[in-house]
């Protein structure tokens, strides 16, 4: 496996506040890793200093496909190849469904002179929202928009795709079909994924690799059952208890 | 969403209703305020492509139009170059204060961009009277040529100009680049995640919005047959803002229709006298209130939906 992307050194601070503190991961091509941590820890962040919304401090390295890409405009990084996703769902207000899903595509280069429509709708099918193509987005149900965030993303055919809380905000049922999304995309395409979540349980499941964060600092690399044994992990989660057993660990949320 | 031949047929219909309009009744009155209503026409429909599709609000496109209109003055008093020259120059001279404006102020967030545009055209008309010397201060530069002696023709070319920027700024809002100015309007963080150079779009839709404006202020200075510091009033951008509302922000024909019916309006209410304005404003509320989306579009929407129910 080649390293996809390579981050070393990566720190942010506001103000006071150290947000990332000396950050350093690797993410292999065709792996799905899992940042893990509580609300505050930084996750969030750390994507926005990956795809270029915040500057990181100096000293960082990002890599990503053997070429730098500090300092470069979020759109520039999205172009070569990071898609992501936003944590509340951010579609094009006032376009159709079909419309955000090509929109999705128009940055990157690889789509000129494709037939976009015809992939949207393809994409579209492949999430679940076939038949809402002329739907204007405000009136999407919840899940529905995370659905098309998803679709939009893939739209650029990216290398590598940041989904930030894919979860946050649905119901278990809708938890499982957006998983098995996640797992097909993956699986289709062969596709680079790393996900934010505080969700443990459909979390565990999806991932190959979990890294854990607390208070901006990585805390835990692992599978994620070790993960989730790490008594690191547990405390950031449930604070410090000896007879915390790993079993209740699994069912924190 | 739309229908192909039913909105040019509509569109014919519209062009052959403003052109059938002085045969029926040759006043030169009439005339005079159709000719106007046009140029109207043309600054709306030019703020609408930039300020409707992307949601960037620009309250000085007075400042293109005076731009335009001062180039074609000195081009064609000072420099004596024949009229039609004016159109390229002012095209020129109003994509420059386009960027000189834009390349600045269309990277931030925030009010920057409306604030700057609207200080450009008070700074500008300030500037007019200062070096009052070169530009002639209140009064102006006067005695400009016509670009077409018969008033009558000269009211079909603009017509004709009206018609081309429509079409051709339609055609480009249903294009990508359009479809790229609507997604900025809706979300520019996520615009950028999806590799859109948003900043690019934004001014290049400034500069295309802002080029068309300054033509149109070139003619209207071959019209009036002179310029005047007037033309950078800030009355005049906020006129042209109230045009877009009134047509149907964001659907580009729109516009077109609210610039010729509220110069229409103002023209209708002149023998109510005093009462004019009161009427108009009141008029314009009722319309804003009762009609968020506008006068136009939306009514050529419920047209042609009922159209196609019928055929059907």
């Amino acid at each position: 496996m080649a390293t996809l992307l390579e981050v070393s050194g990566l720190n942010k601070h506001f103000g006071g506040l150290h947000a990332v503190k000396n950050v350093s991961l690797a993410v292999e091509r065709g792996e799905v890793v899992g940042i893990l941590g509580p609300n505050g820890a930084g996750k969030t962040t750390v994507y926005n200093l990956l795809t270029g919304f915040i500057a990181p401090d100096p000293g960082a390295r990002i890599v990503f496909q053997g070429q730098s890409v500090l300092g470069l405009a979020p759109y520039r990084i999205a172009a070569l190849g990071i898609s992501r996703t936003f944590q509340l769902c951010r579609p094009f207000v006032g376009l159709s469904v079909l419309e955000n899903v090509v929109v999705g595509a128009l940055g990157a280069k690889a789509s000129r002179g494709a037939d976009l429509e015809t992939r949207a709708r393809l994409l579209l099918a492949q999430v679940g929202l076939s038949g809402k193509e002329g739907v204007p987005v405000e009136v999407l149900s919840y899940g529905d928009q995370r659905r098309l965030e998803i679709a939009r993303a893939l739209a650029a055919k990216p290398a590598l795709l940041l989904l930030d809380e894919p979860f946050a905000g649905l119901g278990s049922a809708e938890i499982a079909d957006l998983s098995a999304l996640i797992r097909k995309v993956h699986g289709d395409e062969g596709l680079t994924v790393v996900l934010i979540e505080h969700k443990l349980r459909e979390f565990m499941r999806l991932v190959d690799r979990v890294v854990a964060l607390d208070f901006g600092e990585i805390i835990a690399e692992g599978l994620p059952d070790d993960i989730v044994r790490h008594p690191a992990v547990i405390e950031a989660y449930i604070g410090r208890d000896n007879d915390v057993s790993p079993a209740a660990s699994s069912h924190a949320a | 969403m739309f229908n192909k031949p039913v909105d040019l047929a509509g569109a014919a219909a519209f062009v052959a209703l403003m052109a059938a309009l002085p045969l029926v009744f040759p006043s030169n009155y009439l005339i005079g305020v159709l000719t106007v209503s046009v140029m109207y026409g043309i600054w709306a429909v030019t703020w609408d492509f930039m300020s409707g599709l992307t949601g960037r609000e620009n309250f000085g496109h007075a400042l293109f139009i005076g731009v335009g209109a001062y180039t074609a003055g000195f081009m064609n008093t000072t420099f004596g170059f024949n009229g039609w020259w004016s159109l390229p120059a002012s095209m020129v001279m109003a994509v420059l204060f386009a960027l000189l404006i834009g390349l600045p102020t269309l990277r931030l967030k925030g009010p920057y961009f409306a604030l700057a545009m609207l200080s450009g055209s008070v700074i500008m008309q300030r500037l007019m009277l200062i070096f009052w010397e070169s530009t002639g201060g209140e009064e102006g530069l006067n005695g400009l040529t016509p670009l077409i002696r018969s008033q009558v023709g000269f009211y079909y070319f603009a017509l004709a100009v009206l018609v081309a920027i429509t079409l051709l700024l339609m055609a480009l809002a249903r294009s990508h680049f359009g479809l790229i100015l609507r997604a900025i309007r809706g979300d520019e963080a996520t615009c950028q995640a999806a590799g859109i150079n948003v900043t690019f779009y934004k001014i290049a839709s400034l500069v295309i919005s802002a080029a068309f404006a300054g033509a149109g202020g070139a003619m209207y200075a071959h019209y009036q047959l002179q310029v005047s510091p007037q033309l950078f009033a800030v009355v005049t951008s906020i006129t042209i803002i109230t045009m877009v509302y009134v047509g149907g922000m964001a659907s580009i024909y729109g516009p077109v229709g609210g610039a010729i019916l509220l110069v229409l309006l103002t023209e209708l209410l002149r023998n109510f006298g005093e009462w004019r304005l009161m009427i108009y404003s009141c008029a314009l509320i009722l319309i804003l209130f009762f009609l968020p989306g506008g006068l136009v579009a939306p009514t050529w929407r419920r047209l042609r939906a009922a159209w196609l129910r019928r055929a059907a």
